[in-house]
């Protein structure tokens, strides 16, 4: 066998020149130190980066720009590192890192890069981050369609990925490129206009992308899409977003099923049209980013239709609604061609009426028209077209829809036959002010206000937030999680994730900017404060209050005042270019996509953010120094030793530098005292604690599975010489422990150094003796477990996989005890999970044996959490 | 006279005049904001704002240059010297020219209100 190994590793370094074949174990181990160390810094560059989302810094391009180019050397560095110790297995690895910083530097020059997936999408798998792909238009109701209150009609986008390959086929980019050149010497925009319009207009819709839409059109009317009418509008990219492009681009209402492809190309041809093109020079936008996506709806025939403005443009500072609505379509009200109704709405619940003004309403937009051509009856058209009830309900779902975007809106709404109100569009409210500070009066009347919390915590995302406290007590009370409240956690455990999006702003006791949690919160752009020490004590339950996340400070009771200037006047530094390009790089650099090392697209080539890349050479190269040795004897004979103690595990120590205690001459083994690696400490602490490792007698049936399994794992031992292997990596802040206990296969991964950003625990569970259900039930125990103890985790079946950033190395060392515990009590339960009710049996067990130091103090009562 | 402090930010990269005259605005101070030096240099000629805050690398004449301008036409004034290439040579000479203070991009916006409270001060003690 060894010889063998030489030959082979002989024939291999032939082959690969380069490499030296006899790199010698401690050689391998300095190298996977060095790709530890890269990884820690790229970590440390990423995290840095989120940081600088929350509203808090000033940073310029020239900070991204050297981010980039730090994070991109760093991970080259770990690359090279990592073929080394793979003997360039992973060649493919660099043209990866390259891609990724060339996109990266695209991103930075402004260019739009093409996102790759599906064109057509239907408006509910229109996911987070696809804004630049589908448009504003299309992103904003994807975003809004899953608020309370909030109807919108069923539809579908064509992605700017359609655009582009419209534009490829025909051979469009350099012939519109020459025009936009004449363009910007002067030609005139009609002219210019024209001519490119000609050409979109003349082009073919590839003939893939023609089947997609058609296909997406029949499932917007699954019954009879021959007779189904649909709107077809602009979705370009910025338009409606941070810039209003609004009515620069064409829509279409009331097109029948054999028109959607020609009104794909009118709509693709109206990004070109004169206006826009004027309204970009204008605005000294870039004409090279020009994409359009289209956005296909069912067609409402709207009996009462209208727009409302959540602020009074007129009066911005009164805390009133404006509607505008007239009956039939919405296209008499927002062209303003005819008289329309307006009404003025308060702000505040339960919405009254403050002011009705009925215009004499002449003409109104058929349902099956696309002008206002229809005759309104003289005895209808004096009658005002919303009653009260009507009015405020729009205006309750408006203000919905403000919350969550935090700054005044322009909605378009309608009333169906059946009195249903469905939003059609929502996009920012176009002021004429803004970015005023607060003014002295202001200021006398948050001095009036008791202050709660002042400068106790870290701001993750800057805002003004207010609603009732809520107390995070358990995870399953969260699914309660009432809208709009304040949520208040102990911990920023990833667990709170599922109810930001409904919160008006997070306060945490402990956590950190740079954590999961607060990751989500910048996503979901929720004032948070982390870190604040005792708002769990401080705020109570129900209590009014007002969170001034620019100012770190928490109000007793809701300060509209504040609010409604936050609203009018915040400076929305998220609008801002560079805050914009920042978010399209870490989309690159920051999500960690490949979570499970047995996946299948856990390659080279399925790595899509830096993120990923790190992960990958981590995982691949730990794997590559294990599978150096074959059997356990070889990795004795190679420097590692085995760990002498009272537990049935044949674990091996692999010490990578400071990791074990020289005990002086006591070759191959050691004893758990000479650990010195923090990490392996922290876990052995729990693995080995007292109740953990149950040996009493099982009950009979229990004997006489375990017999089968006994004879099981006899037979197939014999095949799989590493079966019984366990083994540990240790440095001094590290340890990687690879355990087959009992069937299941468990890997931790972790980091404990003194910058909590470089720290963080990787937790991969698989496998167990027993049938599928009962294996999956102890996964579900697990994730149970996990969750509550803090891990972000996610599994399916019988594999849990779990992680923690970010932590300091006190909650490591908490963690990785808990882990430690874990893994010996789960051992053989999947034998003993005969029914659900287990889970929940189970959970309860190792709540309450264990004194969970992490989680317990914030609720000391409810640990029936199941 | 009025009390109110005036502060001149002047930065090639407009995000950073953007952010901060706000900021800055709020805490009561009045401020303007500069993308260039020479347009900077030329209000420098007709006013002496209380506190300058400058980049150190720019086109033209750089921050070390402002620097120097204000020291020469206004006595009384402080400048808050903020750069993305602090090196210890950059940072020892800004002292050594009399910048009351460097600070690094990208830097926290508290950071900046607590470095222009404190040149506030030095500004009133300077005054009497």
């Amino acid at each position: 066998m060894k010889l063998l190994g030489r030959i082979l590793s002989f024939v291999k370094s032939t082959f690969f020149q380069k490499k030296a074949v006899s790199a010698s174990f401690t050689e391998l181990f300095m190298h996977f130190q060095d790709i530890l160390e890269s990884n820690n810094k790229a970590m440390e560059v990423i995290a840095d980066m989120n940081d600088k989302q929350s509203g808090q810094y000033v940073f310029d391009s020239k900070y991204m720009e050297d981010a980039v180019e730090k994070i991109e050397k760093i991970i080259s560095q770990s690359a090279y590192s990592f073929n080394f110790i793979t003997r360039n297995r992973y060649f493919e690895i660099y043209h990866v890192i390259e891609t990724l910083g060339r996109q990266l530097k695209m991103e930075l020059a402004g260019k739009l890069v093409i996102p790759s997936g599906k064109i057509v999408l239907a408006l509910e798998e229109i996911q987070e981050i696809m804004d630049e792909a589908v448009g504003n238009k299309a992103y904003n109701l994807s975003r809004i369609m899953r608020l309370p209150k909030v109807d919108v009609p069923k539809g579908f986008v064509v992605s700017i990925g359609g655009y582009q390959k419209f534009m490829a086929l025909n051979n469009l980019y350099e012939k519109i490129e020459k025009l936009l050149h004449d363009f910007k010497q002067g030609a005139s925009p009609d002219q210019i206009s024209n001519s490119i319009r000609l050409l979109i207009l003349n082009g073919d819709i590839p003939s893939d992308l023609r089947k997609e839409i058609l296909k997406a059109a029949e499932a917007v009317y699954p019954k009879n899409p021959e007779f189904g009418l649909y709107s077809v509008r602009s979705s370009a990219v910025g338009e409606d977003g941070a810039l209003s492009f609004a009515g620069l681009h064409d829509s279409y209402l009331n097109v029948p099923f054999r028109e959607l492809l020609s009104s794909y190309k009118k709509v693709l041809a109206s990004l070109y049209n004169p206006s826009g093109l004027e309204y970009r020079v204008s605005r000294r936008l870039p004409l090279t980013d020009m994409a359009m996506a289209v956005l296909y709806q069912e067609m409402v025939p709207g009996r009462i239709s209208g727009v409302a403005y959540t602020v009074d443009p007129a009066s911005p500072q009164k805390q009133v609604c404006l509607l505008g609505a007239n009956w039939g379509l919405g296209k008499s009200v927002v062209e303003g061609s005819t008289a329309v109704d307006t009404f003025r709405i308060s702000r505040e619940a339960p919405y009254p009426m403050v002011e009705t003004r009925i215009g004499k309403k002449e003409w109104m937009v058929g349902p099956m028209e696309t002008v206002p051509a229809t005759k309104i009856r003289p005895e209808i058209g004096n009658l005002p077209c919303l009653m009260p009830g009507q009015a405020s309900a729009i205006v309750e779902t408006a203000l919905i829809i403000e919350r969550f975007f935090k700054r005044p809106l322009d909605i378009e709404w309608c009333v169906d036959a059946d009195n249903r109100l469905k939003i059609l569009q929502a996009r920012p409210l176009a002021l004429p002010r803004g970015g005023q500070a607060r003014s002295p009066e202001l200021n006398s009347i948050l001095k009036n206000h008791q202050v709660l919390l002042k400068d106790q915590g870290v701001i993750a995302y800057r805002g003004v937030g207010s609603g009732p406290v809520w107390v995070f007590e358990d995870m399953h009370s969260l699914d309660h999680f009432p809208s709009g409240a304040v949520l208040v956690a102990r911990y920023g455990i990833p667990i709170l994730s599922k109810a930001i999006p409904r919160a008006s702003a997070v306060i945490t006791d402990i956590g950190s900017p740079t954590g999961h949690m607060a990751t989500v919160a910048r996503e979901f752009k929720i004032p948070t404060i982390v870190d604040a020490g005792s708002a769990t004590h401080i705020l109570k339950p129900g209590q009014e209050v007002t969170v001034d996340a620019e100012r770190n400070t928490v109000y007793q009771g809701r300060i509209a005042e504040l609010l409604h200037h936050q609203l009018l006047e915040r400076h929305l530094f998220e609008v801002r270019y560079e805050f914009q390009i920042l978010r399209r790089l870490l989309r690159r650099i920051s999500p960690l996509t490949l979570l499970d090392p047995e996946d299948p697209m856990f390659s080279a080539k399925g790595c899509r953010t830096f993120h990923d890349v790190i992960r990958f050479i981590h995982e691949k190269s730990i794997q590559t120094l294990l599978k150096i040795a074959r059997k356990p004897s070889d990795l004795l004979s190679r420097g590692g030793k085995r760990l002498k103690s009272d537990l049935p595990l044949n674990l091996i120590l692999i010490d990578i530098g400071k990791g074990l205690a020289d005990h002086g001459g006591k070759p191959g083994w050691v004893l758990p005292e000479h650990i010195l690696s923090l990490p392996m400490k922290a876990l052995w602490e729990g693995l080995s604690s007292e109740h953990i490792w149950d040996t009493r007698p099982m009950p009979a049936d229990f004997k006489g599975l375990m017999s089968g399994v006994t004879r099981t794992q006899a037979a197939t031992a014999a095949g799989q010489t590493l079966a019984g292997l366990n083994v540990a990596v240790l440095g001094k802040d590290y340890m990687n422990l690879t355990l087959r206990v009992g069937y299941h296969f468990t890997v931790v991964d972790a980091m404990m150094g003194l910058v909590p950003e470089k720290n963080n625990i990787f937790f991969r569970f698989v496998g167990g003796a027993t049938d599928i259900t009962r294996r999956s039930r102890r996964a579900l125990l697990i994730v149970f477990i996990m969750e509550k103890i803090g891990f972000k985790v996610e599994g399916s079946g019988d594999l849990v996989i779990a992680r923690v950033i970010n932590s300091t190395r006190e909650q490591v060392r908490n963690y990785l005890y808990l882990v430690g515990r874990l893994i010996g009590f789960v051992r053989q339960l999947d034998m003993l999970m005969t029914d659900d009710s287990t889970v929940q049996l189970y959970f309860e067990r190792f709540m309450s044996a264990n004194h969970l130091s992490v989680l317990n103090d914030q609720n000391p009562k409810k640990e029936k959490a199941l | 006279m009025k009390d109110v402090f005036t502060i001149c930010v002047l930065d090639d990269e407009p995000i950073v005049g953007d952010r901060l005259k706000p900021e800055l605005e709020e805490d009561g101070y009045e401020v303007e904001v500069f993308t260039d030096s020479a347009s900077a240099i030329r209000r420098l000629d007709e006013k002496c704002f209380d506190i300058f805050i400058t980049d150190l690398k720019m086109e033209g004449v750089d921050g070390m240059g402002f620097l120097e301008k204000v020291k020469e036409s206004c006595k009384n004034s402080e400048v808050i010297m903020i750069t993305g290439y602090a090196t210890l040579e950059s940072v020892r000479e800004s002292f050594v020219r009399g910048a009351y203070d460097v600070i690094a991009k990208p830097f926290r916006i508290d950071e900046i209100r607590a470095a222009v409270k404190k040149a506030r001060s030095r500004v009133r003690k300077t005054r009497g």
